[in-house]
């Protein structure tokens, strides 16, 4: 072979190899980071209005929150994430759990309601959701409503209702049920759920089946009926919200979490943008926006459409205790995924 | 006895004429070779005669049986005419063998020994039996193919070109043992060809197509002494044609006075002779030959070809040159003078 | 859209090169000897993953993760779908190919062109047209159809191409020999059909098992669906890793499948000379209303359902859906990846190629060998692999586009270098001495000559990576750097949030970005009839 071919080859693998170069430096660009759980409508509302009043650019790489708080902790000290919101406080607890945060500012702690934040301030609470038994009347009287979210795994509710039980938000629900309930109750319920329920992926999804009339009723937060009436109300005007209240571990309510990353180049500007989220902008934004989801702040109100969070009796549960880690493990064991 | 008979077969394909009205009648037992060159129609007779193909009008009779005509046809798969095409189409899905064995009714052991006497019968070691088409050398795959075909027992053999894909001298052997065989078994046998030798050495009878029609058959070597026309004669081997006086069975032309082998015919007309008929020596002063000076000399081993410029007398040139045969020990070199004398009968064409 | 070509790899295999030209090229080419054992062990690399993360987790949490009912479930859902699926698409693309390719039915050639055409919708979007008109439409039923209709024209490509070629003396003897027509088909037609057939069902089994979009949206489950959910919880968890290492098991035992099916059967007519035209079979009034019925029907389900889904929310979106700011950015982006990806693609793909025309042997066998396995992975096996390699191992490029590149490496090299390597077939080194016999140095002979004969080969096959990263949702989910969205995943995340309005653009995008892909395999298939 003439001598002119490795040389052509050597060329080439340059040429690669300076391409690949300049995607290695262009990932350690300047602004933040935000690894994003939430709604991403939500969050890219948050990060327009942040950026708008500091200049601080920012990347939002979208996941769910168990598939980004895993990440995080694999990626560890070297992540490129500087800040994590989360649907749910599960995830939040397990990069926490690796010590992966630092503490939140003070002054952005004293803008959120004790209630929706844990007490030792790694991360603070951004807004709040409500497990909600959604029906459709055509198909479920409303004297028949259970009463329970632990009834739903009796033979009675066989092929009767809908989760999407791949989501976090989901997972949350049963985390929650594990720290009310325990391991063995929680694993039968889970038994009891995989005969009885239908997999949708997506919250959506089981709202649009419930409207449809493909299955009587779902569990799932309340926030997607809301964003669906604001818009064309088509996925949802056969559908009915019922709240079960009486601190039952389907009034559980989640709370989204916000954090920065401990290894984050860029605390200052991390700070600043959970401090803006909790703050009035931030929080008005759940006000007036089209995510229906529940405001933290102290003074913040929610959208006056909803309920208020002080009716749903929801059950006092520690937050900083959900172990969404078993959660899964366990739904793994009853085959849920 | 004739085994078939075809009468007045006429196939147009849209504007094009492919068959015109072809009358061709095949003795049983007879090897008939078909000859032409490509386009003239001869495939589109033998998938005709197989029954890939069917006429537009004309019929044609097997063993007395029609096989088609202008009120019906019978199939290709009930004809029991044995088909080798070109380069054997072996089932490429199946051993030799199986291939073999396709069209046999028989199984067990008796198929077996059949298909074992069958690959004895074409020289095929029987080791091949488990080969694969694809191992196998353009030969050996005729071979297989041509043992299929007889496996059925076929009333009549069609083989299409089936020596052409194979090397100059793997092809004569094939075609003497091709021959051999099908004589033993008495199968009547029809060949297609564009290569005139291989058509005179195979046949009993010779059929020349051009353009669609048959324009002569006979005996082989009638074909090539007597062609009805300049194109066949050129077409069935190398030919020196040249336009003559004749009177009273002699020709008169540029090589002197020829003899004829026509009575009574008298005018100008055209006349041919093989090279061969051609004899050179290099004696000039025999009054019988003719003058000439060899102009260029092309020495192919066994033989060798010269052409020679033809003398009109006194060293003068007529201005004809001719091809001549010559045994390649004694070919005398350029510019030789040499004298031209006649074996045998000039052929005279008919003037249209 | 197609992930990996095996078929094509297999039916290329140049095997059979003269010994001479080893014997010329086989010196000295130690550089592209080493780089091209530096690619295939890269290829290497997802199944060194599945082994390692196999290894690394320990049988007693195999166990716990591989032998329960939810595996069982998953497998018989995978069994079922690629059991029913498959038949299907093998008797339908038979049916259509010879109705195009060896009967009178009326528009045969537009036929032919329709057929081929629904590979232009990549499947996630065939799934997203039927779940937005029959929105009850889920489970085994649906993942049947809709499988059928995205993926039948693998199977019909390259029977009606091999058809097309079929040496039809063959079928003439076998009428000869007795046979009716219909027992011609059947016992001499069909078998030969059968390396085509297992090719073709092969490519559709991959996609089968490796197809997240197409039944995460018709909430069906399967191996790949599954691995991601476990992702979406748990990152690269145990049970994530552990699901990819039983669905890579099964992409192998279709592998093997495949080849022990293949058996004796030839591609090539034996012999030479040239093939006579096909006999054209005159169908009955009856057969071919039956026919069109056939075509018009797949027509309708395959071409006519995305068109009418995708022309009404285009319709109900409006002018508004087209405005929103995230779509030039994905397009551009969908397009350098395209571009990036088919470039490195190419290049890597360069001494594989070279080694296979210019020094076949043991080794280039080997590393094909290599190429072929990893390009039947899926892509979720492939994204697993890399990030768990990288955010372990390689740290500078987690998360970068490079990591993305090299998924699009990995899946989709096969394809550059069928390509590739018959565009070297073209220039024999025979021309290059020529070359340098006439007074060009080496460097200018292979610029001239070689280069410039490989050149539509190399291009052909760079056009076929870059379309197939085009419509790649999988690996790009889980590997995209931070803040890009592609078409398809910018595509996805509209639908998951059940806005398949503003859904529409991305999906209409990808089926223009897709159409050259299908005229080439369209083309190719025509061109290697010899027609």
């Amino acid at each position: 072979m003439s001598p002119s071919v490795p040389y052509f080859f050597k060329h080439a693998v340059l040429a690669t190899a300076l391409l690949a170069a300049g995607q290695v430096f262009a990932a350690d660009s300047v602004g933040i980071v935000v690894y994003n759980a939430q709604h991403e409508t939500l969050t890219k509302a948050w990060v327009a209005g942040f950026t708008e009043e500091t200049g601080i650019p920012v990347t939002i790489r979208n996941g769910d929150d168990t598939e980004m708080g895993n990440q995080l902790v694999q990626e560890g000290a070297a992540s490129p994430a500087d800040v994590f919101l989360t649907e749910n406080s599960p995830a939040m607890v397990l990069v926490d759990n690796a010590k992966l945060f630092a503490p939140v500012a003070p002054a952005t702690l004293e803008q959120v309601g004790s209630a929706y934040r844990p007490a030792h301030g790694q991360w603070v609470g951004i807004a709040a959701r409500s497990t909600v038994f959604v029906y459709n009347p055509a198909k479920l009287p409303e004297k028949d409503l259970p009463k329970s979210l632990m009834d739903l795994a009796s033979p009675a509710w066989k092929g009767r209702w809908a989760a999407s039980p791949a989501g976090a938000d989901f997972q949350a629900i049963v985390a929650a049920v594990l720290e009310q309930k325990g391991e063995a109750a929680t694993l039968e319920w889970l038994k009891g759920m995989k005969t009885n329920f239908t997999a949708y992926r997506g919250n959506s999804s089981v709202l649009k089946a419930v409207n449809a009339g493909q299955v009587d009723s779902g569990v799932i937060y309340h926030y997607y009926a809301f964003v669906d009436q604001s818009k064309t109300g088509e996925n949802s005007k056969n559908t009915a919200l019922h709240y079960f209240k009486h601190q039952d571990p389907g009034a559980f309510v989640s709370i989204s979490g916000g954090g920065v990353l401990k290894s984050s180049k860029h605390q200052e500007e991390a700070q600043k943008f959970l401090q803006y989220i909790t703050g009035k902008e931030g929080q008005d934004v759940l006000r007036t926006g089209n995510s229906f989801e529940y405001a933290v702040g102290k003074d913040a109100a929610s959208n006056p459409k909803l309920v208020p969070l002080k009716d749903l009796d929801a059950p006092k549960v520690d937050a900083s205790k959900l172990d969404s880690k078993k959660a899964v493990e366990l739904m793994t064991q009853a085959g849920l995924l | 006895m004739n085994a078939l008979d075809i009468i007045n077969l006429s196939k147009s394909f849209g504007a094009q004429t492919a068959l015109d009205t072809i009358n061709l009648s095949v003795p049983t037992g007879s090897r008939t070779v078909i000859v032409g060159p490509s386009g003239s129609g001869k495939t589109t007779l033998l998938r005709m005669i197989a029954g890939f193909e069917f006429p537009d009008a004309g019929s044609l009779t097997l063993n007395g049986q029609t096989l088609v005509d202008s009120s019906h046809a019978v199939p290709a798969y009930q004809r029991q005419i044995g088909y080798v095409p070109q380069d054997g189409a072996l089932f490429p899905h199946m051993s030799v063998a199986d291939n073999i064995g396709f069209g046999l009714a028989v199984t067990g052991s008796a198929r077996t020994e059949r298909i074992q006497s069958l690959m004895d019968s074409v020289a095929l070691n029987a080791n091949m039996a488990g080969r694969w088409p694809h191992e196998l050398s353009g030969g050996q795959q005729q071979r297989v193919a041509l043992a299929r075909a007889l496996a059925q027992q076929p009333r009549l053999m069609l083989l299409d070109e089936p020596f052409s894909a194979l090397d100059t001298g793997l092809r004569a052997d094939m075609r003497k043992m091709v021959a051999r065989l099908l004589e033993s078994a008495g199968v009547t046998t029809i060949l297609v060809t564009h290569d005139q030798s291989e058509a005179l050495s195979f046949a009993d009878q010779l059929a020349v197509m051009r353009e669609g029609r048959l324009v002569q058959s006979g005996h082989p070597m009638d074909l090539y002494r007597y062609p009805d026309d300049e194109q066949t004669a050129r077409f069935l081997g190398e030919a020196v044609v040249m336009p003559a006086r004749i009177e009273a069975g002699w020709a008169h032309c540029d090589l002197g006075r020829v003899a004829v082998n026509t009575n009574g015919f008298a005018g100008p007309a055209h006349i041919m002779l093989r090279p061969e008929q051609l004899l050179l020596s290099d004696h000039p002063e025999n009054p019988q030959g003719c003058n000439a000076v060899v102009t260029e000399r092309d020495f192919g081993g066994n033989t060798c070809t010269l052409t020679v410029e033809l003398l009109a007398g006194a060293g003068e040139s007529s201005g004809r040159s001719l091809l001549v045969r010559s045994s390649g020990m004694h070919a005398p070199p350029a510019g030789s003078a040499v004298q031209l004398s006649i074996l045998g009968a000039a052929h005279v064409f008919e003037v249209s | 859209m197609p992930e990996t070509l095996p078929a094509g790899i297999a039916a290329a295999s140049p095997a059979k090169l003269p010994r001479r030209t080893r014997a010329l090229n086989g010196r000295g080419s130690p550089w592209v000897v080493v780089l091209a054992i530096g690619v295939s062990l890269l290829s290497l690399l997802p199944i060194a993953f599945v082994i390692g993360v196999s290894w690394y987790t320990g049988w007693a949490t195999i166990e716990a993760m591989i032998f329960r009912p939810r595996v069982a479930e998953l497998l018989i859902n995978t069994l079922l779908l690629v059991l029913i699926t498959l038949p299907i698409c093998i008797v339908l693309g038979v049916t259509l190919a010879w109705l195009t390719e060896r009967t009178d039915l009326p528009g045969r050639r537009m036929w032919s062109v329709l057929a081929v055409a629904p590979l232009a919708v990549p499947a996630f979007v065939h799934s997203y047209a039927w779940v937005s008109l029959v929105p009850s439409i889920n489970g085994l039923p649906a993942g049947v159809l809709v499988s059928v209709i995205a993926y039948f024209p693998f199977l019909y490509l390259p029977i009606a191409a091999t058809l097309r070629r079929l040496d039809p003396a063959i079928e003439d003897v076998a009428e000869s020999l007795g046979l009716k027509p219909w027992a011609v088909f059947f016992r001499v037609v069909l078998p030969q059909l059968r390396l085509a057939i297992c090719g073709g069902a092969l490519l559709v089994g991959l996609h089968l098992l490796a197809e997240y979009g197409l039944y995460a949206m018709i909430r069906f489950d399967t191996f790949t669906t599954a691995i991601f959910d476990q992702f979406k919880s748990t990152f690269n968890g145990p049970a994530a890793n552990m699901l990819a290492s039983v669905l890579a098991l099964c992409c192998l035992a279709m592998l093997t499948a495949e080849s022990s099916a293949r058996g004796h059967a030839r591609y090539a007519r034996v012999g030479s000379g040239s093939a006579r035209e096909q006999r054209t079979v005159r169908l009955t009034s009856g057969i071919a209303t039956l026919g069109l019925c056939l075509q018009i029907l797949t027509c309708l389900l395959a071409l006519g359902v995305p068109m009418l889904t995708l022309g009404r929310w285009l319709i109900a979106g409006g002018a508004d859906v087209w405005q929103g700011e995230e779509l030039l950015p994905a397009l551009l982006q969908t397009l350098s990846f395209g571009v990036a990806g088919a470039l490195l693609t190419s290049l890597a793909a360069i001494p594989i190629a070279w080694l296979s025309i210019r020094a076949p042997g043991k080794l280039q066998r080997l590393l094909e060998g290599c190429n072929y396995i990893t390009s039947s992975l899926p892509g979720i096996v492939v994204a697993l692999a890399l990030v768990t390699v990288t955010i372990h191992f390689a740290r500078p490029i987690y998360q970068t586009t490079l990591t993305v590149l090299l998924a699009y490496l990995l899946m989709f090299l096969p394809r550059a270098l069928v390509s590739l390597r018959a565009g070297f077939a073209q220039a024999p080194v025979e021309l290059e001495n020529i070359a340098q016999s006439l007074g060009r140095s080496p460097l200018r002979a292979l610029w001239l000559i070689t280069l410039r004969l490989a050149a539509p080969g190399a291009a052909a096959g760079a056009a076929l990576v870059f379309l197939a990263i085009t419509n790649e949702l999988t690996a790009t989910l889980l590997l995209a750097p931070n803040g890009t969205r592609t078409l398809a995943t910018g595509f996805w995340a509209m639908t998951s949030e059940i806005d398949y309005a503003a859904a529409a653009p991305y999906a209409l995008l990808m089926v223009v970005l897709s159409l050259p892909l299908t005229a080439i395999l369209y083309q190719q298939s025509r061109r290697s009839a010899g027609r």
